[in-house]
C-alpha cells in the first residue's frame, strides 16, 4: 500500500515533471505533531502538489503511555483510573467499557439503579464529547464562535458530572459492580433534566443556525472527504463515522449492554442531505443529532431511576477476578470501544487489550485523504473526531 | 443559473442569521468567571489536594499500595509496638486525584480537600511533607497510640471505614 | 492644512519648499502615530467584541477598566521579544518584508481625507493612488512567505498573493460607480459630492441601487483584501499554522500585526469616503459634530461590522475563495458599473 503509485487527476508519482522542461517534485509536508488541526499530537506526513494531497501517512505514537502494559501491573480497580485517560473527552464511556468487561469476567450482576446512573452519566459524557467534536470541527473550518458556545454548554455538563463524581474531567466514577457514589441529594436529577431540555430545545437549534446550516460551512464540508459504506466497513470504522456513511449500526441498539434496551431512541445515520452520503457534513450532523438522542435517553433513564443499591459489592480495595477471558464492547462517543481482558486469577490482568475506535477511524485518512486539498484534509481529520489519548493509549 | 443565485441567496441569508445570533450574545451576560477575584464553589465531592492528618495516621500503607501512580511516600522505623512513622509525603507531580487512597483509609486521616491551586515555580515544592518536623515520630501501633495519648479510631467504626457513601 | 503652511511660512520663516518638507514630515510622523494607535485600539476592540460575542469578557485586568491597557502591554511585550531569523532564511528579504507590508498601508494613509481641510496629501488621483500603493502589501507577503524557508509560510504566501491580486479587481470595480457619479478621483471631491445628509450619500439605495450593491461588493472585497476571516487564507491558523508570518517574532511580527489593523481601518475609511459620506454628518442638524469625528466614527462602525463578520462565519476554502471572486464578485461588480452608469444616464446624474 505504502509504495504503490497513487494517481490523482491522471498524475502520479511516476510523472512528476508535468511541466515540460521544469523539474518538479512533490512537496513533503509534515502536518503535526504540533499543528492546530491535528487535534493533539498526531503527525500526518503529506506529499502534496500545491494544494492537492497525493499521499497521507498518519504517524502515531507521540502520546503513547503504555496504558495496556500498566494494566498488567495494577489491579482491576486501579486501572479504571487509566481508562479515564484514553478518551479524555468522554471518560464515562471508557469507564463503562472497562467495568462491563471486568463484570463479565466476574459474572457479577449490577444493580438496576447503578445501570441507570451509568447510562445517564455515559450519555452526558457523550454529549460533552460530541460538543467538542462540533466545536473543534467548526474551528477547523475557521468558525471561532461556535467553539466557545459549545464549550459553554460542555462546562455545564462538567459541572453536573463533577457534582456526581467529584472529578471535573477524569471521573474514575464507575467501579466493577456499580458506581462509586450515589446520585447526590442536591437536586442533581432535576438539574440534569433542566440542562437536557435546554440543550435539546434551545442550544442545538442555535448551533444549527450558526454553523450546521451556514452556507459557507456546507460548502466546506459537503462532498468533501467522502467515506462510502464499503470503505468504512473495510477500515473498521465505527461510531458516527460509520453511521455518517449510511450504515445503520450502533452497539447500544444492536449489541445491547447495560439498560439501553429499555429506552426509546433512534440510531441516526447520514443521508447525504447536502451532498453525498458519507461526506464530512453527514458525519457532523450525525453527531449533532446524536446529542438530541442522548438527551432523550438521559431523560428516560433519570425519570425512571429505580431505588435500590448503587453498588453490588462492598467497596473493597481489591477485586477478585477468576481466571478466564472476556471481551465487551460499548458504544463510546467515538465508536465501538472494546476491552479484552485475560485474567489468570491474580490481582492484576494477565493481558488487557483495548480496541479504540479513534485508532481504526483514523486509518481511513490514508485512503480518503488522497486527492483532496490540504484544507479538505483538515476537514476530514476534523470530522473523524479523533482523540489522540485513545489512539496512542 | 438558478442554482447560482440560490447559492448566493443562501450564503447571504445564512450568514445574516448567524450574525444575528452572535449579535444577540453581545447583550447577554458572559458566563465566564473572573478567576482570581471570583471563584467557583466546588461541589461537596470535589477532589482537590489530598490532605493527611498525620496525627490520625497509623502508617498502615494501604494508601501507598492502592495509589495507581505510587505518589505516596511513607517511611517508618521499628516494629510492632515500637513502629513509628517518620515520613509521610505526597508527590503532587504524580498525584492524579483518583481518591482511591481516601476511600480505603480506615482511620479517615487522608481526605481530599477542595483546594485546587497548585501552580508553583519549582516542581520540587510539589512534594508535600505532612509530618510536622517537631513531632518527628508518630506511633503506629494502637496500644502505643493509646499509651501516648494519640487519637485512635473508635472500635465500632473499624470494619466500614470511610465508604464515601451519599453524604 | 492651510494653518500649518501659514505657520511654517509665517512664524517659522521658511520658504514654500521648506514648508512643504516640514509639513510632509510632520504628517508622516502623525500618520504613523495614528496608525500605531489604531492597531492598539483595534486589537483591544477586537478582543472585546469577540469576547462578548462568545459569552465571555475578553481582557479584564490590565489597566483595570475592561483591560484597556492590554493591547499596550502586548505591544510592549512584543517589542521586548527576541528577534529570531531562521538559519536557512533569506536574510535580507526576511528583514525587508515586514517593512514593505507596513509601508504599503502607511503610504495609503497619506491620501485619507480626515476633514475638509485636513488631508496629508491632497491630490487629484488620490483614490487611484490608494489602490495602487495598498497592493504593495502583496509583494511583502510573498517575500515573507518565500524568505522564511518554511513550507507553511510558503503556502500562506502563495494563497495570499492569489487572493489579494484577485480581490483588488472587484475592490476597484466597486469604487468605479462612485467615481462615475462624482466625476473625480480626488477623495475630497468624492466626499463633497455627498453633501446634504444621509439620503445624499452614495449608499442610498433610492438614489442609485447599484451603488448600494457596490457598497457590499466593496465591503466583501475589502475583508478579503485585509486577509481577515472568513477570507483569511494567508493565515488560516487551523490549516497553515500561522501562514506567511509563521517564522516571525518580536518587532517584525508586530509590523505584520500593525499592518493588518492599519489595513482594516484603511479599507473601512475608504468605504466611508466612497459610500458613507466621508466626514459629513448623517443629518443636517448634526453639523456641530467635528467632521473628523464623523469620519472616524463611521470608520470604526465599519471595523466593528468587519469584526462581527469575522467572529461569526467559518472560513471558505481557497478554491471557493477564487470562485467567489472571479465568478460572483467580478461579474456582479461589472454589472454594478454598467447598471450604475445606465441609471445615472437615465436620471441625469452623470457628470
Amino acid at each position: 500500500m505504502a509504495n504503490e503509485p497513487t494517481m490523482v487527476n491522471g498524475r502520479g508519482w511516476g510523472d512528476q515533471d508535468h511541466v515540460p522542461g521544469i523539474k518538479s517534485e512533490l512537496l513533503e509536508l509534515n502536518m503535526g505533531p504540533q499543528h492546530p488541526a491535528t487535534h493533539g499530537v498526531l503527525r500526518l506526513l503529506l506529499h502534496t502538489d500545491g494544494e492537492i494531497v497525493y499521499k497521507v501517512t498518519p504517524v502515531l505514537g507521540y502520546l503513547h503511555r503504555c496504558a495496556e502494559k500498566i494494566a498488567e501491573g495494577v489491579n482491576y480497580k486501579q486501572w479504571v483510573v487509566y481508562t479515564d485517560r484514553f478518551d479524555y473527552l468522554a471518560p464515562m464511556c471508557c469507564n463503562h467499557a472497562y467495568v462491563t468487561a471486568v463484570e463479565k469476567l466476574m459474572g457479577q450482576a449490577v444493580p438496576e439503579r447503578a445501570e441507570h446512573i451509568r447510562v445517564a452519566t455515559s450519555e452526558l459524557s457523550r454529549i460533552a464529547s460530541h460538543l467538542i467534536a462540533l466545536a473543534t470541527f467548526g474551528l477547523d473550518m475557521g468558525a471561532w464562535t461556535p467553539l466557545l458556545y459549545c464549550f459553554r454548554e460542555r462546562e455545564e455538563i462538567l459541572n453536573l458530572l463533577e457534582r456526581i463524581s467529584g472529578g471535573r474531567m477524569l471521573y474514575n466514577y464507575m467501579i466493577p459492580g456499580g458506581v462509586r457514589y450515589d446520585v447526590p441529594n442536591d437536586n442533581w436529577v432535576a438539574d440534569v433534566l433542566d440542562f437536557v431540555d435546554l440543550m435539546e430545545h434551545n442550544k442545538l437549534p442555535e448551533y444549527n443556525t450558526l454553523l450546521s446550516y451556514n452556507k459557507i460551512f456546507i460548502e466546506r464540508t459537503a462532498d468533501v472527504g467522502i467515506i462510502d459504506a464499503k470503505t468504512a466497513l473495510d477500515y473498521g470504522c465505527t461510531g458516527p463515522v460509520l453511521r455518517g456513511s449510511g450504515v445503520d449500526f450502533d452497539c447500544r441498539r444492536d449489541d445491547p449492554y447495560s439498560v439501553y434496551h429499555k429506552f426509546d431512541w433512534q440510531v441516526q445515520i447520514g443521508h447525504g442531505e447536502k451532498g453525498t452520503v458519507g461526506d464530512c457534513w453527514d458525519r457532523y450532523i450525525v453527531r449533532a443529532r446524536e446529542i438530541e438522542q442522548s438527551c432523550r435517553i438521559i431523560r428516560q433513564a433519570l425519570q425512571t431511576l429505580p431505588d435500590g443499591p448503587y453498588q453490588a459489592l462492598a467497596l473493597k480495595a481489591i477485586v477478585k477476578v477468576p481466571a478466564g477471558a472476556a471481551y465487551t464492547r460499548v458504544e463510546s462517543s467515538k465508536g465501538e470501544l472494546g476491552h479484552y481482558i485475560i485474567s489468570d486469577g491474580g490481582q492484576t490482568a494477565f493481558r488487557n487489550k483495548v480496541r479504540s475506535p479513534s485508532f481504526c477511524n483514523l486509518q481511513v485518512v490514508e485512503k480518503v485523504g488522497v486527492g483532496q486539498m490540504v484544507s479538505d484534509l483538515v476537514a476530514l481529520v476534523g470530522s473523524l473526531d479523533i482523540v489522540l489519548g485513545e489512539i496512542d493509549r | 443559473m438558478g442554482q447560482y443565485f440560490t447559492d448566493i441567496y443562501l450564503a447571504v441569508s445564512s450568514a445574516l442569521q448567524g450574525m444575528a445570533i452572535t449579535f444577540k450574545h453581545i447583550y447577554k451576560k458572559p458566563v465566564t468567571l473572573q478567576f482570581p477575584d471570583e471563584r467557583q464553589v466546588m461541589p461537596e465531592r470535589f477532589r482537590g489536594f489530598v490532605h493527611n492528618d498525620t496525627a490520625k495516621c497509623d502508617a498502615c500503607n494501604i494508601c501507598a499500595k492502592l495509589c495507581p501512580v505510587d505518589c505516596i511516600y511513607i517511611e517508618t522505623e521499628g516494629k510492632a509496638k515500637d513502629r513509628y512513622m517518620t515520613r509521610y509525603a505526597i508527590d503532587y507531580n504524580k498525584c492524579i486525584w483518583c481518591s482511591l487512597c481516601t476511600e480505603n483509609c480506615h482511620t479517615g486521616s487522608i481526605t481530599m480537600s477542595h483546594d485546587y491551586d497548585h501552580a508553583v515555580f519549582d516542581r520540587r515544592t510539589l512534594v508535600y511533607e505532612f509530618m510536622d518536623p517537631r513531632e518527628a515520630k508518630v506511633p503506629c501501633h494502637r496500644a502505643t497510640r493509646i499509651e501516648q495519648n494519640w487519637w485512635v479510631e473508635p472500635k465500632e467504626d473499624k470494619p466500614g471505614g470511610d465508604k464515601g457513601d451519599d453524604e | 492644512m492651510q494653518l500649518l503652511y501659514d505657520f511654517f511660512t509665517g512664524q517659522a520663516g521658511m520658504d514654500l519648499a521648506g514648508a512643504h518638507i516640514a509639513v510632509a514630515s510632520l504628517m508622516a510622523v502623525l500618520m504613523f502615530t495614528v496608525m500605531a494607535l489604531c492597531a492598539i485600539i483595534f486589537t483591544w476592540m477586537e478582543r472585546k467584541v469577540a469576547g462578548f460575542m462568545q459569552s465571555r469578557y475578553g481582557p479584564m485586568y490590565t489597566g483595570r477598566w475592561h483591560g484597556w491597557a492590554q493591547a499596550v502591554a502586548d505591544m510592549l511585550k512584543i517589542l521586548g521579544k527576541e528577534d529570531i531569523i531562521p538559519g536557512e532564511a533569506d536574510k535580507g528579504m526576511f528583514q525587508f518584508a515586514p517593512i514593505l507590508v507596513l509601508l504599503g498601508s502607511l503610504l495609503a494613509w497619506a491620501a485619507i481625507p480626515w476633514a475638509p481641510d485636513f488631508v496629508a496629501a491632497d491630490f487629484d488621483l488620490g483614490l487611484f493612488y490608494i489602490f495602487a500603493v495598498s497592493s504593495l502589501v502583496v509583494i511583502g507577503i510573498l517575500m515573507a512567505g518565500w524568505s522564511s524557508n518554511n513550507k507553511w509560510a510558503l503556502y500562506g504566501a502563495a494563497r495570499g498573493a492569489a487572493q489579494m491580486v484577485s480581490y483588488e479587481i472587484p475592490l476597484a470595480l466597486a469604487a468605479i460607480p462612485v467615481v462615475m457619479r462624482t466625476g473625480s478621483l480626488n477623495p475630497q471631491d468624492i466626499i463633497i459630492a455627498q453633501q446634504g445628509g444621509i439620503w445624499n450619500w452614495n449608499i442610498n439605495p433610492i438614489m442609485n441601487p447599484f451603488l448600494f450593491i457596490a457598497f457590499f461588493m466593496y465591503f466583501i472585497a475589502s475583508i478579503a483584501e485585509t486577509n481577515r476571516g472568513p477570507f483569511d487564507m494567508p493565515e488560516t491558523e487551523s490549516e497553515l499554522v500561522a501562514g506567511y508570518h509563521t517564522e516571525y517574532t518580536g518587532m517584525r511580527f508586530a509590523f505584520f500585526f500593525l499592518s493588518e489593523y492599519a489595513n482594516l481601518f484603511l479599507v473601512s475609511m475608504i468605504a466611508t469616503m466612497l459610500f458613507l459620506g466621508g466626514w459629513w454628518a448623517p443629518f443636517p442638524g448634526m453639523a456641530w459634530i467635528p467632521p473628523a469625528l464623523n469620519f472616524i466614527i463611521k470608520g470604526v462602525l465599519l471595523v466593528f461590522l468587519n469584526m462581527w463578520v469575522r467572529w461569526t462565519l467559518p472560513r471558505v476554502r481557497v478554491d471557493q475563495l477564487m470562485f467567489l471572486c472571479w465568478k460572483v464578485m467580478i461579474p456582479l461588480s461589472l454589472l454594478c458599473v454598467v447598471g450604475a452608469g445606465l441609471w445615472m444616464m437615465a436620471w441625469g446624474q452623470l457628470k
